[in-house]
């Protein structure tokens, strides 16, 4: 609960600040910029420091249970550059960095950048699509169960859509697979596409698609209920407001005022809320990705994280976190764009 | 109200009815989708018979100079012949990519023969100057010892006197034959490569094995297809699909679902949900791996430094055999394992008979009585509370460390929590991650703790890292040893089996010396886990186990299991292990017509509304 109302409250605050201080708009994009910057930087420092504090030394833990000299060990440790002082070696991540250079995966031997463009598609895609079913059907019960609040539908909808969150979505997960991939059959039971189907133009694309339904089942089914809550407790505050009456004394058709009236000044706090989600949404998809074998990018770091294989660590966190900081940037703007209080000062 | 209000055009379309119209297109277009559960059984985009494996690890390269996953080296096993394989029949060494072996009196020559007509996959002759190459390249590029480094480490010199004969002379007398585990890779394709540390071999490889590798589908799948010229012949299958599931239980699924052909690593609750599920057959192979409870017995640093933080009663052999004898690893094996495996007795599973085994009389019985009997004449007095006292009059409070990733661990630990403490001995457990318990082991940060090996055919290394000699540095780094523990008299049988050439008396020293190990109740083997794996008998059969009785087809030291593989008759028809498909006609048929419907009362009621809208 606490989670889905959190980013709602802290807008509440956010617009009178704003229009109090009435920035320009190079003010105030040079100020939501500047804060993104600050907070990419950040996680640059924080990526490189905070896995050397991870136990195992990757080099060992590499070669564990293989016939090993311990010069073979140093070798290895020398062409993971870990014989170099910690200092050195965060220089050299910066100086890659700066290069769009994220080292080279200890595990896998190849570039992290590499790695990371093999593995981002099918995370988005898969987050993308879990995060457009889950937006869309999240507002539109939402506003229903607002309109109708305290009617049967309203009760039903809020506590499935509670019910759903509060399942784990590994389970969730997993009891998706068993019922539609290994009893019914109706879906597969894991990957992206079909190995060996050999399918290329839209069969190919069926073939995905066929493989996204339970995935993406179990993202919605656990996301959903924040953006319905969101929804309706947004909606709930307008519903009181004069203009309503005002809409529905001009002899509006109920549907209407809600539509036309109540909800684009409701979904204010609700847009915020989606982009803060959507970089969520992505960390978010290890689980499923392991539930159902997705080849995404979620797993390439719990991968890493075993080993532990430092520099693609750093790299998927890099990039996570990148995403998280720009879909706020992202809010930021769009929120002044849309709201036209904002757009008059 | 309905029809008089209306303000909304049918050209904004609000987003309540396009969320129904959506979820309503969304329902009518999963209709199809959820159809053809029997199609994924048996099609293959060629339409061959490919055996597909479900493999639960990740692949980091397919190069074999680098690849070091244990998944990827089951697949560049099937892919290139080693100079020498491990047999099927009892993993003793079988003609590979050479045909034969010989041995100099002293034990530092070995010369091995390269029969003509042996070819590549691509048709060129493969001979001993292909061997020269690939070994050369690994002792003098340090980017390409990752992989194999350790199987060259005791060469002096390598050399191709002839097209068939390779010529090794080692540093110094090895048991294992040094051609053992050492694959062989094609000169004429691999000196062209700029990096071949960097080079991923990914794709339409050439091989020597029974089958090369095709395409790999990163995250997704490795197509390997039959190699006709293979020189035991061509398999009697097109291809092996390596399917990735990164959990277990939807492994399980694909199997019953037909979508993978065999899978490998179940846990025993999964094995026994197979068992006799019609199309499937269970196999439970004798597993190479041994699970124990190590106790820390002074852990010590390569300058003879205590190490770590163990508690030092425990370098009292006579405490660390009475915690052995308390407890039972018969019932662990019963109750926690369920029976799929074999009680443990040295760190040798039974898969290797020639070292297996300890003498009956040697072997530390569970007995409660007797471990109070011994720790009472030992001078360990009880403690008020029921705990006894060390030596220094401390209570004995010992630690146990397990790994979270491991169910059995903490399992295990219940009834060794009650058992310690028939014997008044208080055992705290936790459970960490794989990379601190790694950690903490190594470094003799623990008393006791679970741990394990998968045991090689050859037993030289596992030995090796139980020497004075393999203590670790101060930090960690540097040798590896197995328990913390040193003995000059197991030092000794070490140095005797690694000399000894003829393998009757090695393996009797070698015995001797994992009896030694044993005797100082350092490492108390528990069980040796059957290998659990389970197929689809209505597709293949015909698998070759290793060994031969009672052994695994999957995570073989080999490739006897997949190469041997024959199709069953009739493979391109796959019966449907699920509903009958015109189940799901029908409730495709009534998702569509309610989709239908749906769709049309929605447009009725949007074109009697739009009448009269402002």
């Amino acid at each position: 609960m606490t989670v889905a109302l959190q980013p709602g409250e802290a807008i509440q605050g956010a617009p009178e600040e704003e229009t109090s201080r009435g920035a320009s708009w190079p003010r105030y994009l040079a100020l939501k910029g500047g804060g993104a910057a600050v907070s990419l930087v950040m996680v640059v420092v924080v990526g490189f420091f905070a896995f050397r504090v991870l136990p195992g030394d990757p080099a060992i833990s590499m070669t564990r249970g293989r016939q090993v000299s311990a010069d073979q060990v140093e070798i290895l440790r020398k062409q993971f550059g870990l014989d170099q002082p910690l200092i050195v070696q965060f220089w050299n991540y910066l100086v890659g960095l700066l290069h769009g250079d994220l080292g080279t995966s200890y595990t896998y031997n190849r570039p992290v950048v590499d790695l990371i463009g093999t593995y981002i598609g099918p995370t988005l895609l898969l987050t993308g699509t879990a995060a457009l079913v889950s937006i869309v059907l999240g507002l539109s019960l939402g506003q229903r169960a607002a309109w109708r609040r305290g009617t049967a539908f309203d009760r039903t909808q809020t506590s499935v859509a509670l019910i759903f969150w509060s399942v784990p979505t590994f389970w969730l997960g997993l009891l998706l697979l068993l019922v539609f991939g290994g009893w019914l059959h109706w879906f597969p039971t894991g990957g992206m596409s079909t190995p060996g189907l050999g399918a290329t133009g839209l069969a190919y694309v069926w073939d995905v698609v066929r493989h996204l339904v339970l995935p993406v089942t179990a993202m919605v089914a656990v996301v959903y209920a924040q953006y319905l809550l969101v929804m309706r407790a947004s909606l709930l505050e307008e519903m009181s407001a004069d203009y309503l009456t005002t809409a529905r004394a001009k002899g509006l058709r109920e549907d209407d005022v809600r539509r036309k009236h109540a909800v684009p000044n409701a979904l204010l706090p609700t847009i915020t809320l989606i982009f803060l989600t959507i970089g969520g949404l992505i960390g978010g998809a290890v689980t499923v990705e392991t539930v159902f074998s997705w080849p995404g990018l979620g797993y390439l770091t719990f991968q890493a994280l075993t080993s532990p294989d430092l520099p693609l660590l750093q790299g998927t966190f890099v990039v996570f976190s990148s995403i998280v900081i720009i879909t706020n940037l992202a809010a930021d703007l769009v929120y002044r764009v849309i709201d036209p209080r904002l757009k008059a000062s | 109200m309905f029809d008089t209000q209306s303000s909304s055009t049918a050209r904004r379309r609000p987003l309540g009815r396009l969320a129904l119209s959506l979820t309503v297109s969304a329902a009518v277009a999963a209709a199809p989708l959820a159809f053809a559960p029997a199609a994924f059984a048996a099609e293959d985009g060629d339409g061959g018979n490919y055996l597909r494996i479900a493999t639960s690890a990740d692949i980091d390269t397919l190069n074999p100079f680098t690849a070091v996953l244990g998944s990827s080296t089951g697949i560049l096993t099937l892919a290139y012949e080693r100079l020498v394989e491990w047999g099927a029949a009892d993993n003793a060494p079988v003609p590979g990519a050479a045909s034969e072996w010989k041995t100099s009196d002293d034990g530092l020559t070995w010369d091995f023969t390269f029969p003509e007509g042996r070819k590549w996959s691509d048709g060129e002759p493969l001979t001993a100057n292909d061997a020269e190459w690939t070994l050369n390249a690994i002792q003098t590029d340090p980017d390409l010892q990752q992989a194999s480094g350790g199987l060259v480490a005791n060469m002096k010199s390598i050399e191709a006197t002839s097209d068939t004969n390779l010529r090794i002379v080692l540093k110094e007398p090895q048991p294992q034959n040094p051609g053992n585990s050492m694959m062989v890779l094609p000169e004429h394709i691999w000196k062209d490569i700029k990096d071949p540390a960097e080079y991923r071999n990914a794709e339409d490889s050439v091989g020597s094995g029974p089958f090369t590798i095709a395409k790999w589908d990163e995250g997704q799948s490795v197509e390997l297809k039959a190699n006709p010229n293979f020189w035991r012949g061509a398999p009697k299958i097109d291809g092996i699909r390596f399917v990735y599931y990164k959990n277990a239980d939807a492994q399980v699924q694909a199997l019953k679902s037909g979508e993978v052909d065999i899978v490998s690593g179940l846990l025993p609750a999964q094995y026994e949900s197979l068992k006799g599920v019609e199309g499937i057959t269970v196999n439970a192979g004798a597993g190479r791996r041994y699970t124990s409870v190590a106790i820390n017995p002074g852990a010590k640093d390569a300058t003879g430094a205590p190490l770590g933080d163990g508690n030092p009663a425990l370098q009292d052999p006579t405490l660390r055999r009475a915690i052995f004898m308390a407890i039972d690893n018969k019932t662990l094996l019963e109750k926690v394992l369920q029976g799929l495996g074999t009680l443990g007795q040295t760190e040798v599973p039974p898969v290797y008979p020639n070292y297996f085994g300890i003498d009956e009389d040697k072997v530390i019985p569970f007995d409660i009585d007797g471990a109070n009997a011994l720790l009472d004449e030992a001078g360990y007095v009880m403690g008020p509370d029921g705990i006894r006292l060390d030596k220094q009059g401390a209570p004995l409070n010992l630690r146990l460390m397990g790994r979270s990733s491991n169910p059995q661990h903490a399992q295990i630990s219940e009834y060794m929590v009650s058992w310690l403490k028939e014997i008044g001995i208080g055992l705290n457990v936790a459970m960490y991650s794989d990379n601190q318990v790694n950690d903490d082991s190594t470094l003799g940060k623990y008393d006791l703790y679970f741990t394990g090996w998968g045991i090689g055919p050859d037993p030289d290394f596992q030995l090796s890292i139980n020497r004075c000699s393999s203590y670790p540095n101060a930090d960690g780094s540097g040798n590896l040893s197995e328990n913390n523990w040193c003995d000059p008299k197991f030092d000794a049988l070490f140095d005797k089996q690694h000399g000894e050439l003829d393998p009757a008396k090695r393996a009797d020293y070698v015995k001797q010396a994992f009896a030694t190990i044993y005797d100082a109740s350092v490492n108390n083997v528990i069980w040796y886990a059957d290998s659990l794996e389970a197929y689809r008998s209505d597709r293949f059969t015909g698998f070759v186990t290793q060994p031969a009785d009672g052994g695994v087809i999957s995570g073989q030291n080999g490739y006897w299991g997949y190469y041997s593989t024959t199709p069953v008759a009739d493979t391109s028809q796959l019966a449907d292990a699920g509903a009958p498909t015109g189940l799901y006609i029908g409730i495709g048929a009534a998702v569509v017509v309610l989709g239908g419907l749906a769709v049309f009362l929605i447009a009725r009621r949007r074109a009697a509304t739009s009448d009269d809208r402002a």
